[in-house]
């Protein structure tokens, strides 16, 4: 892994095009910001892998289908 | 095209109706074409590999859930379905929707990061 030592508001390039700023920085949290483009996926990485997981999942349960589904309707939001 | 798909059985259809997902899925960055099969009597749609036919995810509009979730222009929204034998154990990832724009034949996912939208929510109450 590469480290590399920052300051407030110094920046990091990644391949010309991924700009990452350190925004703020508190006793044990930091902000950081992004610039990048739009089809560069940014995301914590534990939502990541809970969707990752979820999908499967999906994948696994695929033959599960519900026979009844009478007296249900969608839980609407 | 014909694929022979684990769960429905050989399917043959226009290549046309082949759906690109040019990031893949979440997870599954490598699967880059699908197809999306809905049968009449069915709730759910089917979105299908075509490079992997053993693999395939559960949709639904998530219309049916949601008049206000956040859209794509021109893009329709799914979310995938973690099925059950118990409808009331049914859940649908409302964190990471599945947009398609059925005209232009493409496709992607994204994570939306919203506590309003948790990757396991519950399909069905009783009504």
């Amino acid at each position: 892994m590469l480290i590399l030592t920052r300051k407030l508001n110094e920046e990091i390039v990644i391949d010309g095009e991924i700009t990452i700023k350190i925004i703020s920085i508190s006793e044990n949290q930091v902000k950081l910001g992004f610039d990048a483009p739009k089809n560069i996926e940014i995301n914590r990485k534990e939502v990541f892998e809970k969707v990752k997981e979820s999908l499967m999942k999906a994948a696994e349960m695929k033959k599960e289908i519900p026979q009844n589904l009478k007296g249900l309707k969608p839980n609407k939001i | 095209m014909k694929v022979k798909f684990e769960h429905i059985g050989e399917i043959e259809f226009d290549d046309d109706l082949i759906l690109t997902f040019e990031n893949g899925l979440i997870g599954f960055e490598n699967l880059k074409k699908f197809v999306l099969i809905k049968t009449e009597e069915d709730l759910f749609y089917w979105l299908n590999s075509i490079e992997r036919p053993e693999f395939c995810f559960p949709l639904i509009g998530i219309r049916v859930i949601d008049e206000n979730y956040p859209f794509e222009e021109n893009f329709e929204a799914f979310a995938v379905v973690i099925l059950n034998k118990d409808p009331l154990k049914i859940t649908t990832n409302l964190a990471a929707p599945i947009f398609i724009n059925q005209d232009c034949k493409i496709g992607f996912q994204k994570i939306l990061d919203n506590e309003k939208y948790p990757v396991d929510y519950k399909l069905f109450v009783e009504s």
